[in-house]
């Protein structure tokens, strides 16, 4: 330690500090008023030990939960198949949904079949005259 | 409740730990070891007596209620004189670019406390030149005795930003001590 720190704590000390009584009394008095807040680490050592505890209860809520939706969803038996459809199926009478579906699908789809049918009555026509012919030259 | 004997002999960690666990005369152990210690340091951050020794409550009850959210990496000490400071600086900023005469005239604390012992307290001169960071860094570094990773923490401020400021802060304070036997010489003259 040299000179120059040797006289800051030389100065240090020199400044009185002493505690009056009044200023401890009033410092008790205020800490008498309080508690420290809870302690987060020890909670978390606490429940730690107790991990078997909180993961039953949350089984059990869980079962609970369970149940409880159980018990208010609409039984089967009171519900028609119907019905149910009827609140999750559109209807088929609206003309947002059905109109323009049906109209896309016979230009991409039927002309390929009109086309497919003409091919195979015209091969069945050719595979008719052919055997007419094969008659013919039998008998 | 504890004894006198374990009073003497636990460090201010288990007394810290002895109070999480309930005993409230642990936490009063510990304002007995300090409470001259921050005094002293807020006396001479303080406008007034009273305002240091309203600080000086305040830091104690903040350490108190807030004795669940101390680090045990940290040393107890550093945790405190970071709460007395913060206390400290939400004061008024004193006016310390007075003169030092004026500074008694106006009953002053740390002024008071040394005005019939020294002429010349360094510390009174550190007010003027150094700032409240500075200050603060000089305080625990010379008076404490903090490393200089300690004076950060308790500072909020990086390591190099401590060294620079303490070596700025000696470097002022030397000139200031090698002046002083002139300005003593003076006042003899004049005495």
């Amino acid at each position: 330690m040299d000179e120059f720190e040797k006289s800051l704590q030389r100065d240090a000390e020199s400044i009185r500090a002493e505690i009056s009584p009044q200023l401890r009394a009033r410092i008790d008095a205020s800490l008498r008023g309080i508690e420290p807040l809870r302690p987060a680490g020890r909670t978390r050592a606490f429940t730690g030990k107790l991990w078997w505890a909180s993961s039953l209860t949350g089984l059990a809520v869980a079962a609970l939960v369970i149940v409880v939706l159980s018990r208010d969803r609409p039984h089967p038996h009171q519900q028609p198949g119907e019905a149910v459809a009827k609140m999750t199926v559109p209807p088929e009478t609206d003309p947002l949904l059905s109109t323009p579906m049906l109209d896309i699908r016979t230009a991409d789809f039927t002309s390929p079949l009109e086309e497919e049918l003409v091919n195979l009555q015209t091969d069945i026509e050719k595979a008719r005259e052919s055997v007419e012919k094969d008659l013919h030259f039998a008998f | 409740m504890i004894g006198g004997k374990r009073k003497s002999v636990l460090t201010d960690e288990q007394l810290v730990e002895a109070t999480l666990d309930g005993a409230k005369d642990a936490f009063g152990e510990l304002v007995e070891r300090y409470q001259e210690r921050l005094l002293r340091f807020l006396l001479t951050r303080s406008n007034s007596r009273a305002d240091a020794e309203d600080a000086i409550q305040d830091t104690f009850i903040n350490a108190y209620r807030y004795l669940a959210s101390f680090d045990s990496r940290w040393r107890f000490s550093t945790w405190i004189y970071r709460i007395a400071i913060r206390n400290a600086a939400k004061q008024h900023r004193p006016e310390w670019h007075d003169s030092e005469v004026e500074l008694v005239d106006q009953l002053d604390p740390l002024a008071a406390c040394i005005a019939y012992a020294e002429h010349e307290n360094i510390w009174v001169a550190a007010k003027r030149l150094l700032s409240d960071d500075g200050y603060n860094a000089m305080w625990l570094c010379y008076v404490e005795g903090y490393s200089v990773k300690e004076i950060a923490a308790a500072l909020g401020k990086s390591v190099s930003w401590t060294k620079v400021t303490l070596m700025r802060g000696r470097r002022r304070l030397g000139n200031e001590l090698a002046a002083a036997p002139v300005a003593e010489k003076r006042g003899e003259s004049y005495g």
